[in-house]
């Protein structure tokens, strides 16, 4: 290997190194330092004029100077690091946007040690367009890093923060002195009565509402005007479904009385159009040569979608009904108005009587810490409805793989 | 709008009856054929003998297999398709209001173009006409006879429970044309049913098509000459959504009236 090569694998090294430092300093808002800061930007400019001179001395082209080039512009902030905060004169802006130093600093070594990574690939393919070509597919990976990390950072957070309070007691016994003792056995029986319900209701509306868009409706006025409430339906945001629900079915419908039947109702409202769709993707995807060849047997039209249409949009029908359940599962707003106490509903017994939901059994608690004992609880319900959400998704996902139809 | 009206009001006894000349199955008469704004088909006029096998021949995008899906109304399917004119089955206009386009396609089957088996198993893809028609057949004795007459039983005959999208192309076709035979129509209409085969399994399609003259009315749409000569008894030339010459097969082949007619089987086209 050449020192070309290995100087430039440094620069990579070096640079990820101090990316992840300002990312954790941005993460865990911990201090950085002007010596760190600047330490950091003066090797990684170091490293970059040692690249740049060594390949210009080894192959005199005007291009090999571009790293030294670099180096001095990453050298010049380095050296503005210590008068940044006067130079930039954020003092002034301190009460409108508090930008603490720390924070800035982190940010441009987060930036600078990416960007100088993604550099990197120049001189280690020697200034060829395949660096270049290697370097964005970098970046690209790099993106899709920043867009999971998030995703990771919740999840192992929950879990690390509510596995101990997952017990026996926890799952099997009803709540006790506000959530301080006891569990939350008929929150989630409740959670899941609620999904159960909700899935009966939506599903008959939903894939009606589809197979009546793309099998039956010419693409008219008609077609356009459900479409587009379709769509406003699923932009609406949920405490509006929640409201809804109250003033529509609490007060009208049921008397005043928070029910589960209510919640289930709003709840289906609230994922009708995540099915609608996800129904009508997966029937389009039917080649229309099917239904001409069903057609041209002499089957009706009904006769050619009962047979032929649905069954192999079925898997795709289903997968979209269990995702918007999966969403249905974890909200709170369209629930709490309409049907779920904290305490004393019990175990789901009627369609007609209130019951106990985790979702709002965690915003409850939320509520209270401070003043009761109840973080442990809280986080430990967090991640029991983060594993029924994931698990409904999973479960989504396994079907779909299983049951795929290719045309 | 007012012939709709009175359409609905008109009782299934009183549709239009004509009588066609002996020996004709079908008549097209100043059949014109829109999509949206284009017109397809100008004012064809052509009749289909009983028992015969009629071929439709013309350079690509002539209006070949419009005017086939029209003979049993699949164009309805297409929501910009307007017509105009008639097009006679056994004395019937099917193009009449009264008319029930399911009751057609199921007197008239169809083979597409592209080979369009369902995703279910080779016995239910055969199955499925004579299931929605409601006919009592035994399963088996159907699947193997139409199977056997599209020529492909010996291939296939341990693998009926397979998926038929196992099948490569050009068994897939023969499938396609054994579940068109399974419905038993008085007219097969086939689009080019051979562009996917090889020339053994083409063959075994030209011998089942002289077979199926006994019992039905066949018409074809072929971009091969030699095969529109071996396999059919009339022949009809269309060019740029006109019919421009139909005649006996042989009287088009060796003396056709019209110069481009000539020139499109000579080769000479262009
Ligand atoms: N669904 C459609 N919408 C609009 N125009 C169409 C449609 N189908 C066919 N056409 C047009 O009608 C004309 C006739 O098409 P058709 O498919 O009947 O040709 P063809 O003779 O069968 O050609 P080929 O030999 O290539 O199959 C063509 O100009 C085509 O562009
Ligand atoms: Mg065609």
């Amino acid at each position: 290997m050449s020192i070309r090569k290995l100087l430039a694998i440094w620069i990579f090294f070096v640079s990820i190194v101090v990316s992840i430092i300002g990312f954790h300093s941005l993460a865990v808002q911990s201090d950085i330092g002007y010596w760190i800061m600047a330490g950091s930007l003066i090797l990684i400019s170091l490293s970059c004029h040692a690249s740049g001179i060594y390949s210009y001395l080894t192959k005199k082209d005007g291009k090999n100077l571009m790293m030294v080039l670099y180096g001095s512009v990453i050298l010049t902030i380095a050296s503005m690091s210590f008068y940044i905060p006067d130079v930039l004169d954020l003092r002034p802006w301190e009460i409108y946007a508090r930008i603490p130093d720390q924070f800035f600093f982190a940010l441009i070594m987060l930036l600078v040690g990416i960007f100088t990574s993604y550099l990197s690939f120049r001189p280690y393919h020697n200034y060829s367009k395949e660096g270049a070509q290697s370097g964005a597919l970098y970046v690209l990976h790099v993106t899709i890093l920043l867009t999971l990390l998030p995703l990771f950072i919740i999840i192992f957070n929950i879990i690390f923060r509510g596995a101990g309070g997952i017990t026996y007691e926890f799952l099997t016994e009803d709540i006790v002195s506000m959530g301080e003792q006891g569990g939350v056995y008929p929150a989630i029986l409740g959670t899941l009565a609620m999904i159960a319900l909700t899935a009966i209701i939506v599903l008959p509306l939903g894939v009606g509402t589809a197979i009546y868009l793309a099998e039956y409706a010419r693409k008219g006025l008609a077609v356009r005007l459900i479409r587009t409430a379709v769509n406003i339906l699923q932009g609406t945001p949920s405490i509006v479904h929640g409201l809804f629900g109250y003033a529509f079915f609490v007060l009208i419908v049921f008397n005043g009385q928070k029910c589960l039947l209510a919640g289930a109702l709003t709840l289906a409202i609230l994922t009708l159009p995540i099915v609608t769709r996800s129904a009508e993707e997966a029937l389009n995807a039917v080649p229309g040569d099917l239904r001409d060849a069903s057609l041209a047997l002499g089957a009706t039209k009904w006769q050619t979608i009962r047979k032929v249409v649905v069954p192999p949009s079925l898997p795709g029908i289903l997968t979209g009904t269990v995702l918007g359940l999966g969403r249905a599962a974890g909200e709170t707003a369209p629930i709490m108005f309409t049907a779920v106490y904290f305490s004393g509903a019990g175990t789901p017994n009627s369609l007609l009587r209130p019951i106990q939901a985790l979702p709002y059994h965690l915003l409850s608690l939320y509520r209270l810490v401070g003043y009761r004992d109840v973080e442990n609880q809280a986080w430990a319900t967090a991640l029991l409805l983060l594993i029924i959400v994931l698990g409904i998704n999973i479960s989504a996902i396994i079907v779909r793989e299983k049951y795929r139809q290719r045309f | 709008m007012i012939k709709k009206i009175l359409g609905i009001l008109k009782d299934d006894g009183e549709c239009v009856y004509k009588e066609l000349p002996n020996g004709m199955k079908m008549r097209i008469e100043d059949f014109d054929l829109w999509y949206g704004k284009t017109q397809a088909l100008k004012s064809v006029n052509m009749n289909i003998k009983k028992n015969k096998v009629t071929a439709i021949i013309g350079p690509s995008g002539c209006g070949k297999s419009t005017l086939i899906r029209s003979l049993n109304r699949m164009n309805d399917t297409i929501p910009s398709v307007r017509t105009e004119g008639q097009i006679w089955l056994d004395g019937y206009d099917i193009y009449d209001d009264t008319a029930d386009c399911v009751d057609i396609r199921r007197k008239i089957g169809m083979v597409f173009q592209k080979p369009n088996p369902f995703p279910f198993s080779i016995a239910d893809n055969i199955y499925y006409g004579c299931q929605v028609n409601g006919m009592k057949v035994d399963k088996d004795e159907v699947v193997k006879r139409c199977l056997k007459q599209a020529a492909i039983l010996d291939e296939i005959s341990d693998r009926l429970g397979d998926n038929a999208l196992s099948l490569s192309g050009g068994q897939q076709q023969r499938l396609c044309i054994a579940r068109a035979l399974a419905i038993e129509p008085d007219v097969l209409l086939m689009d080019e049913p051979c562009s996917a085969l090889d020339p053994i399994a083409t063959a075994k399609i030209e011998d089942l098509i002289h077979e199926l003259k006994k019992d039905y009315t066949v018409v074809i749409v072929t971009h091969n000459m030699q095969q529109a000569a071996r396999v059919s008894d009339y022949t009809a030339y269309m060019y740029l959504g006109e019919l421009i010459e139909f005649g006996k097969t042989k009287q088009i082949f060796e003396n056709p009236k019209e110069e481009s007619t000539e020139k499109y089987i000579t080769g000479r086209f262009g």
